[in-house]
């Protein structure tokens, strides 16, 4: 009897419709539950979903402060007004449009052209900013008709301010708009879509431990989008808070000697690697980036002498003379010649089967000259000999550990300069190297160029006995010190490089020194002059008619280290055709090196 | 009677004819479009299209697999659906072993690329289980209905222990419905629902705390609209002005705002109310419905004791979810972690739904 009970497909049926009674009876309540939501109390819920708005808003932290080392602070935030809205809450988008207009006196089709171009990017009920920095005046109106413009609110926001302006303007950067290329290489960006962000400078390296993390703003808000009670907030995290290395005094007081002619200058510690100025002139001021303030911009933006551009890191000149201790140490690693050694300079140097002279720069020559007097008179004729025994496969190397041809990566825009060899010359030029080009490099024209930045490191690497730095500009981020870092130079013999440092002191100390003019018995500099020729000339009617032509002057430059007995700052200046290196940068230099002793 | 298993996995009607059921279109039409559906509703509800995309991938995989599935023999799966309760219960106990750690709850295990929830594979294996193991031989002994019984509490308790009661309900249904169904006499059911009622005291107090708090809320969630009831009551909110034609896709301002607690999961039938109105639940319905329908239709007619079985008991849990997921956001029922079949975000939940449409399409064939 059981058997057939439990086979029979009838009885399987009927339990099935059993079991689906309960279900059936639950959908029909919920039936009739959902129409007594949906048509009877719609109405009430509806009302209740308008007054029941809770929206969710980012709130942005003020970036971190930057400070100087005597933690002078140096860039900070002010608080401005902006006109934030929430679409949803406007009904007629162009009589809005119009509205805000007239009230607030700014052109329509600016509006319409942040308003829909705003509206595409966000999602339902998120909100944008419309305007910046209200002044008092509109102000004012905003909230005398605050009642007829729903949805539509004035919030604080920050403003960033550079306390010394152009001194330090192009170090610091400015900031602006992520764009959409920044946010999807970025997604870290994408919390910051309507915000300001560190572009160059300081302000984009370090972007991102300034900006902080935005929390959030829950609030109830009334049909028109009026914020009825603010009911929760999760806090925003504070930018962090840089210290840089830069002495803002020093840079203040240096980029003033430049007298807005362009140029370059570099100090930095020998042991630490940290700069304590760094000056690209002419410079600008990044408030008017921060600000908006596009009639300013348009006017940087069109500058000729282009201040955007920062020369101390991303300007490539030839070194000059400045190279020419690293030559001069080359020969000696590599036993060209001696320190002792004396090659008689007349002026002139000729390569066998070639008419042309290879010319020093003093008519005549300087005589027999050693490796120091070469290196103090700054001998043309001297290294034309020693590299005519040398190789560009002994020379590139060798300057590639002092950190020539490399970006020390210290900024993302710095340049790599150019360090030369006979595949780079075939490649960029298809050609082969010839032997005068080792001639011309070794002298430091020609094809290699460097970056101030770049030669300021390689002379930190001949004074604190062999170690390339790696460059700081940050002493700390929100408290937390940066650490030092620096890559050894091995060399044969590091006598070599006390050698090399007697003949820098002699450039400054002896007579007949190139750079005897700032000698002073008070405070002892050592270093080395440097005129880059900007246009290669073959005789001296030619460079009269050329220095008719200012951009076509030779750059001084000028490498100086100091105090002689503890030097604890190196400093590179360049003045963009200020064609003496002794005259017109060696006292930039020298100034830096005395300030910045009186201030330590 | 040392045959193997199944041999006697018997045809009621011996003489019946050996039709092939032809595939059932309305039922693969009806999975579609809800679950793309769903797709397009997790997106408004999240404003997420990452989110999205990989449901809609998961909706690919679980799709393919319906679609392999659907041809397969079933009378030669038997013997594996017979034993699938086993690497079931593993999954579970592994759950509680190594719980994802992204969650309080110990319920999902993590995969690295993709999170996977043991007990909606147990729900689903069960029904296996215990549909071929009803149906081996042609007497079934009130010893065997008792076996099922026993592992299926066993099942129930490892999901109640991760704890998700919502799920445990689903586990405890897909062993009972077998059973039911397979023919237990009326005077022990009966005493089972006596018993049940007898012991409701022992399983509130054995109850989560927060677990008891939400079958208070039930009863009354506007008492306290910002603590417990404030689910609820924001979903009613939603639901209700939603009205007849609904606020328009993306256009909810109680879904986009986030006043809808798992507005992509659990809650997603608000959302759909608030966006779409009388007319969106209807056109839900109606999908339901049609899926339903012809789910039952392929077990009304089948003759097979274990198709028949097993095609009620499934078609049974996909309708318990529907009915339970719906009554829950609208305040009829307690809020337990329970999803909208194919249209609630959770891959593990569509995949297992998918394969299950997947199993009864395979029992249309005749052999």
């Amino acid at each position: 009897m059981k058997g057939k009970d439990f086979l029979s497909g009838q009885n399987i049926l009927k339990r099935i419709f059993f079991l689906l009674i309960p279900f059936g009876i639950l959908l029909f309540l919920a039936f009739l539950q959902i129409v007594n939501l949906m048509i009877f109390q719609s109405e009430k819920f509806i009302t209740q979903a308008d007054s029941n708005r809770i929206l969710k808003e980012k709130v942005f932290p003020p970036r971190g402060l930057i400070y100087d080392t005597n933690d002078q602070i140096i860039v900070n935030n002010f608080i401005r007004q902006d006109l934030v809205l929430t679409p949803n809450f406007i009904d007629n988008h162009s009589e809005y449009l119009s509205f805000i207009s007239e009230l607030l006196d700014v052109e329509k089709n600016v509006l319409e052209n942040i308003f829909y171009e705003k509206l595409s990017e966000i999602k339902p009920f998120q909100s944008f900013t419309l305007l910046r920095n209200l002044n008092d005046e509109q102000l004012a109106k905003f909230k005398l008709n605050s009642n007829k413009l729903p949805g539509t609110e004035i919030i604080p926001s920050f403003s960033r301010n550079i306390l010394f302006g152009e001194s330090i303007g192009s170090t610091i950067g400015y900031l602006g708009f992520a764009s959409k290329q920044n946010i999807l290489n970025n997604p870290k960006l994408r919390n910051f879509n309507d915000q300001q962000i560190g572009l160059t400078g300081i302000e984009n390296e370090f972007d991102e431990e300034l900006r902080g993390i935005p929390g959030y703003r829950f609030s109830e808000k009334d049909v028109n989008g009026n914020v009825l009670e603010v009911l929760d907030t999760e806090p925003s995290m504070k930018g962090k808070n840089i210290k840089l290395s830069i002495d803002i005094e020093l840079q203040e007081s240096l980029y003033r000697e430049f007298e807005g002619r362009k140029g370059a200058l570099i100090a930095i510690e020998p042991d630490t690697g940290l700069i304590r100025a760094m000056i690209s002139s002419p410079s600008y001021d990044p408030n008017y980036f921060n600000n908006l303030n596009f009639e300013e911009i348009k006017l940087i933006l069109n500058n000729e002498n282009s201040p955007l551009f920062n020369r101390a890191i991303s300007g490539q000149y030839p070194p000059a003379s400045t190279l020419k201790p690293f030559i001069g140490l080359v020969a000696l690693e590599e036993n060209i010649i001696s320190w002792k050694d004396k090659i008689l300079d007349e002026g002139e140097f000729f390569v066998e089967g070639d008419d042309r002279p290879y010319r020093g720069w003093k008519e005549g020559g300087h005589g027999e000259v050693d490796m120091e007097k070469a290196i103090a008179e700054s001998s043309d004729v001297y290294f034309y000999n020693i590299a005519f025994d040398l190789t560009i496969t002994s020379i590139s190397p060798f300057l590639e550990k002092f950190g020539f041809g490399k970006s020390s990566e210290l900024f993302i825009n710095e340049n790599n300069g150019i360090l030369p060899n006979k595949k780079w010359k075939l490649g960029q030029q298809g050609e082969f190297w010839f032997k005068g080009d080792t001639i011309n490099m070794a002298i430091g024209q020609g094809f290699i160029l460097a970056t101030p930045l770049q030669i300021a490191l390689a002379y930190c690497a001949l004074i604190n006995g062999g170690e390339l730095l790696t460059p700081r500009i940050v002493e700390s981020i929100g408290g937390e010190n940066t650490k030092s870092s620096s890559k050894k130079i091995v060399l044969k013999d590091k006598k070599n490089l006390d050698y090399i440092q007697d003949a820098l002191i002699a450039v400054v100390e002896s007579n007949t020194g190139t750079a005897n003019n700032i000698y002073d018995s008070e405070l002892r500099i050592a270093g080395k002059t440097g005129t880059a020729q900007v246009k290669s000339i073959l005789d001296d009617k030619k460079y009269q008619e050329i220095r008719e032509n200012i951009l076509l002057r030779d750059h001084a430059l000028f490498v100086g280290y100091g105090p002689i007995e503890n030097p604890n700052l190196v400093v590179v200046a360049i003045v963009e055709n200020g064609e003496s290196g002794s005259l017109v940068a060696a006292p930039i230099v020298k100034k830096a090196i005395d300030f910045f002793q009186k201030n330590e | 009677m040392s045959r193997k298993p199944l041999d006697y996995s018997i045809n009621l009607h011996l003489g019946a004819s050996k039709r092939k059921m032809s595939m059932d279109i309305w039922i693969l039409l009806s999975v579609l479009i809800l679950s793309l559906f769903g797709v397009s509703m997790i997106y408004s509800a999240s404003q997420s299209i990452e989110m999205a995309m990989r449901q809609s991938i998961y909706l690919f995989l679980g799709f393919s697999l319906l679609i392999l599935i659907s041809f397969s023999n079933y009378r030669k799966m038997e013997p594996f659906y017979l034993y699938c309760y086993w690497p079931g219960l593993f999954f579970l106990i592994l759950v509680l072993i190594f719980p994802s750690e992204n969650s309080e709850t110990k319920r999902w295990i993590d995969f690295g690329i993709f999170t996977f929830q043991p007990s909606e594979l147990m729900r689903f294996l069960i029904p296996l289980s215990a549909s071929a193991f009803l149906s081996r031989k042609p007497l079934v002994s009130n010893f065997d209905y008792l076996t099922v019984f026993v592992f299926t509490i066993l099942a129930t308790y490892f999901v109640l222990l991760q704890p998700d009661l919502g799920t445990s309900l689903i586990v405890l249904l897909s062993g009972l419905i077998p059973i039911l169904l397979g023919g237990l006499s009326w005077v022990l059911i009966s005493l089972g629902v006596f018993s049940v009622f007898l012991s409701l005291p022992v399983i509130w107090f054995s109850l989560y705390e927060y677990q008891q708090q939400r079958i208070i809320t039930l009863f009354n969630p506007e008492a306290d609209i910002y603590g417990s009831g404030w689910n609820i009551a924001q979903s009613k909110i939603a639901i209700g002005s939603g009205g007849t034609f609904g606020k328009g896709y993306l256009n909810g301002s109680q879904s986009q705002l986030n006043f809808i607690p798992e507005s992509h999961s659990d809650f997603i039938f608000a959302v759909i109310s608030e966006e779409f109105g009388l007319l969106g639940v209807l056109f839900l319905f109606v999908m339901y419905g049609l899926l339903i329908y012809r789910l039952f239709l392929i077990s009304i007619n089948h003759q097979n004791r274990f198709a028949k079985i097993l095609s009620a008991t499934l078609s049974m849990i996909l309708l318990a979810y529907i009915s339970i997921n719906i009554c829950m956001v609208i305040g009829l029922l307690p809020v337990v972690g329970m999803p909208l079949p194919f249209v609630s975000q959770g891959g593990t939940a569509l995949i297992i739904n998918l394969v299950t449409i997947g199993i009864i399409l395979s029992l249309r064939r005749e052999t």
